[in-house]
């Protein structure tokens, strides 16, 4: 019978022990302590200090922060970017997440041919670099030279076009939807995956017991993939709340028009690196980093708390 | 209650054949045991005849009415399945009401049911409980208790006791046939195990490749197999076989020999010399007592001990294996030589196209 590893361990000189540690962990502990926890250690630091105009730095502990939620010079700039990042969020919950279940589901259906060829389609989108995807979708929605105007027009719904991403009103939805179009192909691959690991005795016991797919969808593989539907939920709401390239390359740092599509990450940006008459404020900036990083761990908090230990994995 | 019919029916997936023209009638309250290797073609039949496979050609007939064309809930069947497949996310309880709420049944009508299924199977006090927190024996009984709350005309089995241990498959093989015998439905049960085949069934199909090769009551298969394919598939361990070719025929009788055994005459009046045969003796019905007609020598090889009798392993003349059956105490040793016999109506002949030779002694 082989010997069990406590056994084998507990019988080990203390430094052979030792060795083998540091060996195995070592490597995986340095490499993130220098990669992640460092940089978040060292911003949080920095968020209490200030720097004077000789480039000095003075501690000045939590008074950053009480001038980013107090000053009206900055609050009324970051509660708007909260504000519309919320938005940007719940586009992509009300929109991305349902589209992405929807197309599993119809994916994971029996019979249904080409599924390698939708599958793929569906998820290019989301290979494609945000760059290219930002440029793209501003060239089709520009009412100048873009291809949305005159397909609209094509199919009789011309009057219905409106230069989407330079209005204050729709400019931050638009923008959101790009993003629900290149990222949908994520929701729908995870559920997909999730819905091929319902057994096919389990849908034939509910087609004995008289079910339509329609209401198989609905009462019996939706409630089984829902620990997965949560997993995508939650990250999405990382996802978005560090979203930045996607508004940086269709907007630019300014994230016009008037700071309509401007969320935490492009305001973190131009606070920290500084944009146009704007100067950088690394000390501010690792302020909002801070802000932004609270936002998300009391986020997925109260998804833990509230949500993860409800919900229960189920073993076929 | 029901009768089911089953007529010319083919499945084809491709170019591949799994049911070649199968023909069956299962009468009201019958319990037939569908039986054959793994790919026969027994767990496609009972899919089709539920409805979740459609036919490629034929018709299937539940009491009476043809039901090629309804959904599995309009069939009046009910389902158990060999994972047992209860909906994970549902107490035992809405388990059984579950399939009833959407074929329209009252919910104090519902409750009745499930309650005298809860009965019946001994689930009350498992009714709130989910199927995570049941025992492989208790999800089974969960199973056939859906299935019995859909009062089905007729009730289909897919191998329900192969996910359970050896102790829990025994008791719950009783119970199914406690359970028949108590609802008196008609059965269709699929399995790959004959024991369970020969204790539950009524009537037993053998099924291979896509055909079926015998139908007939349990013991009928064991002491008149139609073919080599049943005789070899019915029985534990498999019957032997010997190489035989008839040496004379005269008055009635044929003269069987063959490499390995000595000559008998064999009481019938279709064969020609010069037939291939193949002569089939289950190793039970091998004895070292009375002589008889058929008898069989060689050296024992291995013995396996089973407590209420041995298994010999006896090579013969010819380099052949063949295997006894020995009762009692007196246990062969290894390398002893040893004649076996076999009674007249133990001894089963088949021709060149494995098909059973009928003798006088079938009688």
């Amino acid at each position: 019978m082989p010997e069990s590893v406590s056994n084998i361990t507990a019988q080990m000189p203390r430094a052979k022990l030792a060795g083998l540690l540091l060996f195995f962990l070592g490597p995986a502990v340095a490499i993130y302590s220098l990669f992640s926890i460092y940089p978040l250690v060292a911003t949080m630091a920095l968020s209490t200090y200030t720097s004077d105009p000789s480039g000095g730095r003075h501690f000045v502990g939590l008074a950053n922060f009480q001038t980013l939620l107090g000053d009206a010079l900055w609050s009324k700039p970051f509660w708007n970017a909260f504000g519309n990042n919320l938005i940007f969020f719940a586009v992509h919950m009300c929109v991305q997440n349902p589209i992405g279940i929807a197309l599993a589901g119809l994916l994971s259906l029996p019979g249904l041919r080409l599924k390698g060829f939708y599958r793929t389609v569906m998820f290019l989108p989301t290979m494609l670099s945000v760059v290219i995807v930002g440029f793209s979708w501003n060239l089709i929605l520009s009412p100048l030279w873009g291809v949305a105007s005159g397909a609209l027009k094509a199919v009789g719904l011309g009057s219905l076009f409106a230069p989407w991403l330079g209005l204050e009103s729709s400019a931050l939805v638009t923008l959101s939807l790009i993003s629900v179009w290149q990222f949908v192909g994520i929701p729908m691959m995870l559920i997909y995956a999730a819905l091929l690991n319902i057994p096919d005795e389990l849908i034939d016991a509910a087609r004995v017991d008289g079910l339509g797919h329609f209401r198989i969808f609905f009462h019996i593989k939706l409630p089984l993939v829902l620990p997965t539907i949560s997993l995508v939920s939650v990250l999405t709401f990382v996802a978005n709340f560090n979203a930045f390239d996607l508004i940086y390359s269709v907007k630019g740092a300014l994230a016009g028009p008037n700071f309509a599509t401007d969320i935490l990450g492009t305001f973190f940006y131009r606070t920290f690196f500084g944009n146009q008459l704007q100067l950088g404020n690394p000390t501010m900036g690792s302020a909002v980093a801070t802000v932004m990083f609270f936002i998300i761990l009391v986020g997925l908090c109260l998804y833990l708390f509230l949500v993860q230990r409800r919900i229960r994995r189920f073993a076929f | 209650m029901a009768n089911l019919r089953i007529e010319h029916l083919n499945k084809r997936y491709g170019a591949t054949t799994v049911l070649n023209d199968v023909n069956l009638k299962i009468e009201d309250g019958e319990f037939v045991v569908l039986v054959g290797p793994s790919g026969c073609g027994k767990s496609t039949l009972l899919r089709m005849i539920a409805g979740l496979d459609g036919a490629s050609g034929g018709d299937i007939h539940i009491a009476g009415k043809p039901v090629n064309t309804l959904a599995p809930a309009e069939r009046g069947i009910a389902m158990v399945f060999q994972s047992y497949a209860l909906y994970p996310h549902m107490n035992v309880r809405k388990n059984m009401t579950f399939g009833l709420k959407f074929t329209g049944v009252p919910p104090a009508e519902r409750e009745r049911r499930v309650a005298e299924a809860a009965r019946m199977l001994r689930l009350e006090e498992l009714l709130e409980r989910y199927p995570r927190d049941l025992s492989g024996g208790q999800r089974q009984r969960v199973a056939i208790g859906r299935a019995i709350v859909r009062e089905p005309a007729v009730f289909l089995f897919d191998e329900p006791l192969s996910n359970l241990d050896a102790a829990l498959r025994v008791s719950t093989r009783v119970e199914i046939a406690n359970l028949h015998r108590l609802l008196k439905s008609t059965i269709v049960y699929v399995t790959h195990d004959q024991v369970e085949a020969m204790t539950l069934a009524d009537r037993i199909v053998v099924m291979n490749k896509g055909c079926i090769e015998q139908v007939g009551r349990p013991l009928d298969l064991y002491y008149a197999p139609a073919n080599l394919f049943v005789a070899g598939f019915i029985g534990s361990p498999a019957m032997n076989f010997f190489e035989a070719k008839v040496g004379s025929v005269e008055g009635g009788c044929a003269r069987v020999a063959g490499p390995g055994f000595r000559s008998f005459d064999l009481p019938t009046a279709s064969l020609r010399v010069g037939d291939t045969l193949t002569v089939g003796v289950r190793p039970e019905h091998l004895g070292r007592g009375e002589d008889g007609p058929f008898a069989v020598e060689g050296v024992v090889e291995l013995v396996e001990r089973l407590g209420e009798s041995s298994f010999a392993y006896v090579r013969r003349a010819d380099d052949r294996l063949f295997v006894a059956e020995v009762r009692g105490r007196q246990t062969p040793m290894p390398g002893e030589r040893a004649t076996f016999f076999a009674a007249a109506r133990d001894v089963h002949v088949f021709d060149a196209a494995s098909l059973r030779v009928s003798t006088q002694n079938d009688a």
